[in-house]
């Protein structure tokens, strides 16, 4: 083989092994490594599928296991449901240019440059059961048998997570629809404006329809975000992910399970966590996967015809 | 409408608010913010700004970010121009295969493959090392191999022709005329990636466990974990890590959402 006549070879390669090594093996690694009983630093013993076996059938790792995808189905009903008709409304407002939509396309996507360890700590600023202003404004109007620790409310734990998930990543995916929404043709948009169809009426049965592949796009990326959810889980809710498990999610189940709970390099880990964490990877990877592929199967079927 | 346009007002201002807020608690004394909430400040200090730098040495958090952010993009930028240069401008056996491979990617969040990725880093003696973040962040060239790679595709064969007429080589034509011409979508690309790479938790929070090396994110966890401690640190260096950066996006805004929308109307 003469690499002489293969000059692609040259400019591939370097970014094939990078790539091979940090993202492909890590793969095929994991799933090598959920067959094994091991810590990753002694020995290790081939034992099946018993690690699959386990996370199944002892009641403690089945609870957290189910618990944690609850949350994470949650929050794919509520980012998909909900989030992704408020983001397409708030990219036709701003499409239609009404007055001020440059400032209001800046503000709604200025919370991604903050880091999220910043905004748990603004959520904190305003929700926090003694410092936040929400509690002393309540205080201050005499409504002061409403304060509460508003970032933990028993029973809405889910739902605050959504809420700061939700002012943080409106902004991304609006600019993808507004953009989307910019390549249709302008004929069809003066047609159907000469036809006298109202403001709403064109967004429903014009914009809608022809956006129809871009919707589902952020619909599969929204899904895999929200069953890989960790930073807010964690920073709201600890590495326990809050009181009695009420923030966890899979990500950080997998992450307690694998790096234990003082840390990644220290702490209580068990003499199975490398292989009972990669199982738990591989459990959330091929239903992550399976529902993704299903979800672009069907949106190019609808396509075709 | 008028209800529409309330709503976008209300959200945009609500942004304002809690920036300014941030920013006008940052000047004020821990005890002051926790004990006087609501009330007008007694004095104004900087004192937490001096004190975050002198005592807490913040700037050493700074600088790890910065080099990450930087040696990360350059590799992405090197690397993935190459990949997909090889891949759009060349003709061979199995491209659409190695394509493919290079997009798998785009389907597996790092956190799961992150046990087998941690062996990799402990076994080469890289974890509480920055390369450990700049080499994981930097394979993840799925999605500027996609973008670049169409761009490649799409320019005309005549332009290397023409180039290789001149006596250029192929590594000569790559850099001197094919790279500047897709510096529009490197640029974008180069913004989309800053914001992840800037905001990046999971991997450095695995990788990074000395002080000496934490990245910006963790550091300020620290703070925020216990804000009735360290109220005024967290204050000053929530104002450190985000306000700078929002000047930024605030000047460039037209050219990064421009720059964002079209790097991903392509996928």
């Amino acid at each position: 083989m003469s690499l002489r006549n293969k000059p692609y070879l040259w400019f591939i390669l370097p970014g094939f092994i990078l790539y091979s090594l940090f993202v492909i093996y890590p793969i095929f690694s994991a799933a090598q490594l959920s067959l094994f009983h091991s810590n990753g630093f002694g020995d290790k013993a081939f034992v099946g599928l018993d690690n699959y076996v386990e996370l199944f059938s002892n009641p403690e790792l089945k609870h957290q296991f189910l618990n944690a995808l609850k949350h994470n189905l949650f929050l794919v009903v509520l980012n998909v449901g909900l989030l992704i008709p408020i983001q397409l409304y708030f990219a036709y407002i701003i499409y239609t240019k009404v007055k001020g939509y440059r400032f209001f396309q800046t503000m709604i996507f200025a919370p991604q440059f903050i880091t999220t360890s910043v905004i748990v700590f603004l959520a904190s600023l305003i929700f926090d059961q003694n410092i936040g202003i929400f509690n002393n404004l309540l205080s201050e109007i005499g409504l002061g048998e409403y304060t509460r620790n508003w970032l933990g409310v028993p029973g809405y734990e889910m739902i605050t997570l959504f809420v700061i998930n939700a002012w943080t990543g409106v902004g991304f995916s609006m600019i993808y629809f507004v953009a989307a929404m910019k390549m249709l043709s302008d004929e069809v948009m003066e047609a159907s404006y000469l036809d006298g169809a109202g403001y709403w009426r064109r967004f429903f049965s014009v914009i809608i329809p022809q956006i129809r592949s871009s919707i589902v796009n952020i619909a599969v990326i929204s899904y895999i975000a929200s069953m890989t959810l960790f930073d807010f889980s964690y920073l709201l809710g600890g590495v326990s992910g809050g009181i009695d498990n009420k923030m966890d999610v899979m990500t950080l189940f997998f992450y307690r399970i694998t790096f234990g709970t003082n840390g990644a390099m220290g702490g209580t880990v068990s003499s199975n966590s490398v292989g009972m964490g990669t199982t738990i990877a591989c459990v959330m990877f091929a239903i992550i996967f399976i529902v993704a592929l299903i979800q672009l199967r069907l949106s190019y079927r609808k396509e075709e015809q | 409408m008028y209800i529409s346009k309330l709503i976008l007002w209300l959200f945009s201002c609500f942004t304002l608010f809690i920036l300014g807020y941030l920013v006008w608690n940052s000047f004020r004394t821990k005890r002051d913010v926790l004990s006087n909430t609501l009330g007008w400040p007694k004095s104004f200090t900087f004192d937490g700004y001096v004190d975050i730098f002198r005592d807490e040495h913040f700037g050493i958090h700074i600088w790890n970010s910065v080099v990450v952010l930087v040696v990360t993009i350059f590799i992405i930028v090197a690397l993935a121009s190459m990949v997909a240069y090889g891949l759009g401008r060349y003709k061979f056996k199995f491209k659409q295969g190695v394509l493919l491979y290079f997009l798998v990617g785009l389907m597996f969040p790092v956190q799961l493959g992150i046990v087998p990725i941690f062996l990799i880093i402990k076994n080469m003696g890289l974890i509480n090392s920055l390369w450990s973040v700049i080499l994981i962040l930097s394979a993840g060239i799925s999605m500027p191999v996609l973008l670049l790679s169409n761009f490649f595709a799409g320019l005309p064969n005549a332009l290397a022709e023409s180039a290789r007429l001149d006596g250029a080589g192929e590594w000569k034509t790559f850099y001197r005329i094919m790279f500047p011409l897709a510096s529009p979508v490197i640029v974008s690309l180069c913004i989309i990636l800053s914001v992840s790479v800037w905001n990046q938790f999971f991997v450095p929070l695995v990788m990074l466990q000395n002080e000496t090396v934490k990245t910006i994110p963790l550091a300020i966890m620290k703070y925020t974990s216990n804000i009735l401690m360290s109220m005024d640190y967290a204050l000053v260096s929530s104002v450190l890590a985000t306000i700078p950066i929002l000047i930024l996006f605030f000047i460039f805004s037209e050219r990064v959402i421009s720059g964002v929308a079209s790097g991903s109307i392509k996928e």
